[in-house]
């Protein structure tokens, strides 16, 4: 029995079988083959690399310069790598020296590179471990067909175990069968740990050396309220956490029991709770949690995971298969949000300096607008089949507001000449997620039809924290008395505007502040899904009045440790249980 | 796409005579007629449809530039004139300021990528508020060929 | 630029240039170097004081991480060894990549 500690990003119990796989799927065990076989391998490595080129080769130059410049940069920087002599040598000597087979010495030899990138300490090569390991999996489909461990054809209950997992491979997550995740690799903020938990998953992360100890077949134990994992648990473990597992699960049921009652306050004012997805297959779960519609449906996924562009019908099935499941209650589909992440950036061959504050978000898209236009040709057609918004993230002032509206209206007629049907009047809201926004929210107020306070990126702006930066993390607070003035700020604005306002930052989802914002004025909230019923259970747990006079308050503090510890208190009061 | 690609510079009125955004929609207009880039007759038809468009929704889009733009047969390739005014034009833009610059396009009916390429420099170079006082400072056509291709090769313009 | 004359064939050029565009010897730069470097029979090494690698390896090049301002010795051998340094020092010294210098 091997106990292992990392990081809960999930809360939930699960044990079940365990399910390995490498980054992509494939697993490539070390069979020893025999000296005669050495040049059949060699030969099978040589043309592994041939086959790639040509495929390569041929990728490239079918994309067009002016629209597919960036991702026929990448193919240019792979051949490249493909075409390095040294490169093949080192795989070829490895087949010798080792006597393995082709596949196993172009994985093992290429990761190797890979490791020795990423130490680099020029943030923007250690990126290129990225490229290495796609070009090892090219390798690798050259020789091993196109045989995969699929993960959508699962047929029992697992626990999936891999060092990192990818957007693509988390998006074919089927949670009847998947129950737990555990990665050696990623943090609080990885899509392992965003898809976990708006699945309802439990998963620890950033177990570092977890792949070493666990084989085939073993059983696992995932503890995402402690972020423990044990591999081969006795069974005295086993029993002790089956009980604990019920416990946790009862009051999973307790609280989902609260599903169709309503938000409301027990003086009768209603919240409109709402739920943040990634992908289109959350939607059901925030069905099922007792959301009454998506706050915020976040469109980077169709991108993070191909060599090629979403096309305006890969934007067009994803958001209807979502809107379908809604009918007639909201969607927010908030536009294209990449930047500043690991994924866009290591695409770059130049790197920017500082890309949180770059070329991201509603610029990148004001820069790109064939592409911006297609994902916004596919919200408007789906705007008919539902009750869709459409919403600008980052946007800082009014002349990138206007700019983005322009365009929408320029779709807007060509669908008109092609006579698609779309929704003439359909909702355009901008997430108030800087300082320049909330300042100037008046201002903006006067062009939209709602505000979503995007309270994480405020809250980092504001404050100039990284809360993915350990060194300083612990500065991050959404209840600093800087970051409540400039939400403060917003609600009244939206008030005195007439405009609907909602909050769908994870501030919404912390017990200890929802009181806060509905105290402020909040009356629509969007969370992860898991969180909505214990959020219902508070909401219906308060007075509006206990809310208002807890906001009160907190506005006369001037320190954030007061607020907090009077935060904490007060939730305490409601909901003993819960702390 | 790059400025010289599509802006008609002997098009370009470093002055506008009119006052009004509907009269400054005429001349930019007509500007481009007798350049003979817009075929025979059409040239009523664009400024009511210009018109029409910029009276649905301002593009007036702050900081004292407007874009008019417009679809329209008569054109194969996008082109625009640029007009000064020194006074300022009430473009019903929403943060209520004058309008002192203006770009005036008018696209083929049928390509919008192009439409939409033409439009990324121009929002690319709007936003730098460098490139809207060199502008606004421009006196003579030439000047204002001369930022403009400036531009083309100076992303920070 | 010097020359040895190593064998009556193998002819020997080293050269040192200087990095000089502003975000150094990222993944174009390395592209370009390396695809100028290939067109050359001759051995190219290059190194920056603690490695040595071959010049014509976009693995290796781009390990070198090399920053602007950084020196690196080229070191060409073989029958166009002189072409070869020329060529590279065209690219690195007089061009710096086609990229921007840093801005004083």
């Amino acid at each position: 029995m091997e106990i292992k500690k990392g990081i809960a990003v999930s809360p939930g119990i699960s044990i079940a079988k365990s399910l390995i796989i490498d980054s992509e799927d494939y697993r490539i065990p070390r069979r020893p083959i025999k000296p005669s076989q050495r040049m059949t391998e060699t030969q099978r490595a040589r043309n592994a690399f041939k086959d790639a080129i040509a495929e390569l080769t041929q990728l490239e130059s079918a994309q067009d310069q002016t629209k597919g410049g960036k991702i026929k940069d990448i193919f240019a920087v792979h051949l490249r790598f493909l075409h390095d002599r040294s490169l093949r040598k080192k795989v070829t000597d490895f087949i010798h020296s080792d006597m393995v087979t082709a596949e196993y010495a172009v994985s093992t030899v290429l990761r190797e590179i890979a490791s020795h990138f990423a130490k680099v300490k020029d943030a923007y090569i250690s990126e290129r471990a990225a490229d290495i390991y796609d070009i090892e999996r090219r390798l690798l489909r050259q020789l091993l067909g196109k045989k995969r461990q699929n993960l959508g054809h699962l047929t029992r209950e697992v626990v999936v175990v891999a060092r990192e997992l990818s957007p693509t491979q988390t998006a074919g997550f089927d949670r009847k069968f998947v129950k737990g995740i555990a990665s050696d690799a990623g943090g609080r903020t990885s899509h392992a740990a965003i898809v976990a938990r708006s699945l309802g998953i439990p998963a620890v992360v950033a177990l570092e050396d977890l792949t070493e100890y666990i084989s085939v077949g073993d059983t696992v134990i995932v503890d995402g309220n402690r972020g423990i994992v044990i591999v081969n648990p006795d069974q005295q473990t086993i029993r002790q956490y089956e009980e604990y597992s019920k416990e946790f699960t009862d009051l999973g049921h307790r609280l989902d029991a609260i599903r169709q009652k309503p938000a409301v306050t027990r003086d009768g004012i209603e919240i409109t709770l709402l739920g943040n997805i990634e992908f289109p297959n959350e939607a059901e779960v925030v069905l099922e949690k007792g959301g009454a519609g998506i706050g915020l449906y976040r469109t980077e996924f169709l991108y993070l995971n191909t060599d090629r562009e979403p096309t305006e019908q890969d934007h067009y099935e994803a958001y209807a298969k979502t809107v379908r499941v809604f009918a007639d209650r909201p969607v927010v589909i908030r536009t294209l949000d990449l930047g500043a992440d690991k994924y866009t950036q290591s695409r770059r061959l130049a790197p920017e300096p500082n890309p949180f504050l770059g070329l991201r978000s509603i610029r990148f898209c004001l820069q790109n607008l064939t592409m911006f236009k297609k994902q916004l040709r596919a919200i408007l057609r789906v705007s008919v089949l539902g009750k869709v918004k459409i919403m600008f993230p980052l946007i800082t002032n009014r002349q990138e507001l206007m700019q983005a509206k322009m365009i929408l209206r320029d779709v807007m007629e060509d669908l008109n000449d092609e006579s698609i049907p779309y929704n003439r009047d359909i909702p355009i809201g901008i997430m108030i997620e800087t300082p320049s926004a909330a300042l100037t929210a008046h201002s903006l107020a006067m062009d939209v039809d709602f505000f979503s306070i995007g309270t994480n990126d405020l809250t980092q702006y504001t404050l100039a924290v990284d809360r993915g930066n350990e060194l300083v993390s612990m500065l991050y607070s959404t209840v600093d008395p800087a970051v409540l003035r400039l939400i403060r700020n917003v609600i009244q604005d939206a008030h005195k505007a007439q405009i609907d306002l909602s909050v769908c930052g994870e501030m919404a989802s912390e017990p200890e502040y929802i009181m806060l914002l509905m105290g402020l004025g909040v009356r629509t909230i969007s969370i992860a899904s898991p969180m909505i019923p214990e959020i219902k259970q508070i909401i219906r747990s308060v007075t509006m009045e206990y809310c208002n006079n807890v906001a009160r308050k907190v506005l006369g503090m001037d320190s954030e440790r007061q607020i907090s510890a009077y935060l904490r208190n007060a939730a305490r009061k409601i909901l003993p249980e819960a702390f | 796409m790059k400025f010289r690609d599509f802006v008609c510079f002997e098009a370009t009125i470093t002055e506008l005579q009119a006052s009004d955004r509907d009269g400054v929609i005429v001349e930019l207009v007509s500007s481009l007629d007798k350049t003979g880039r817009l075929g025979k007759g059409k040239c009523e038809e664009i400024i009511r449809e210009v018109i029409k468009r910029e009276k649905e929704a301002s593009t007036g889009l702050g900081r004292g530039v407007a874009v008019p733009h417009v679809k329209h047969k008569a054109v194969k390739d996008v082109i625009a004139a640029i007009g000064l005014s020194s006074a300022g034009i009430n473009f019903f833009a929403l943060d209520k300021q004058p309008v002192f610059s203006v770009i005036l396009l008018i696209s083929p009916a049928d390509e919008p990528d192009k439409h939409l390429q033409a439009m990324e420099s121009v929002f690319k170079h709007l936003q730098q508020e460098r490139f809207r006082k060199f502008l606004r400072q421009c006196r003579t056509t030439k000047h204002v060929e001369d930022l403009l291709i400036e531009a083309d090769e100076d992303p920070s313009l | 630029m010097q020359a040895d004359e190593d064998t009556l064939e193998n002819v020997v050029y080293e050269a040192e240039l200087e990095i000089k565009n502003a975000e150094g010897l990222h993944m174009r730069p390395a592209m370009q170097f390396v695809d100028i470097a290939n067109r050359f029979d001759s051995e190219i090494n290059v190194s920056n004081g603690d490695t040595d690698v071959d010049g014509k390896s976009i693995m290796n090049i781009s390990m070198l991480a090399a920053t602007c301002g950084t020196k690196l010795k080229i070191r060409a051998k073989g029958p166009d060894a002189q072409e070869a340094i020329k060529a590279l020092r065209e690219l690195v010294e007089e061009k710096h990549f086609n990229e921007p210098t840093p801005k004083r």
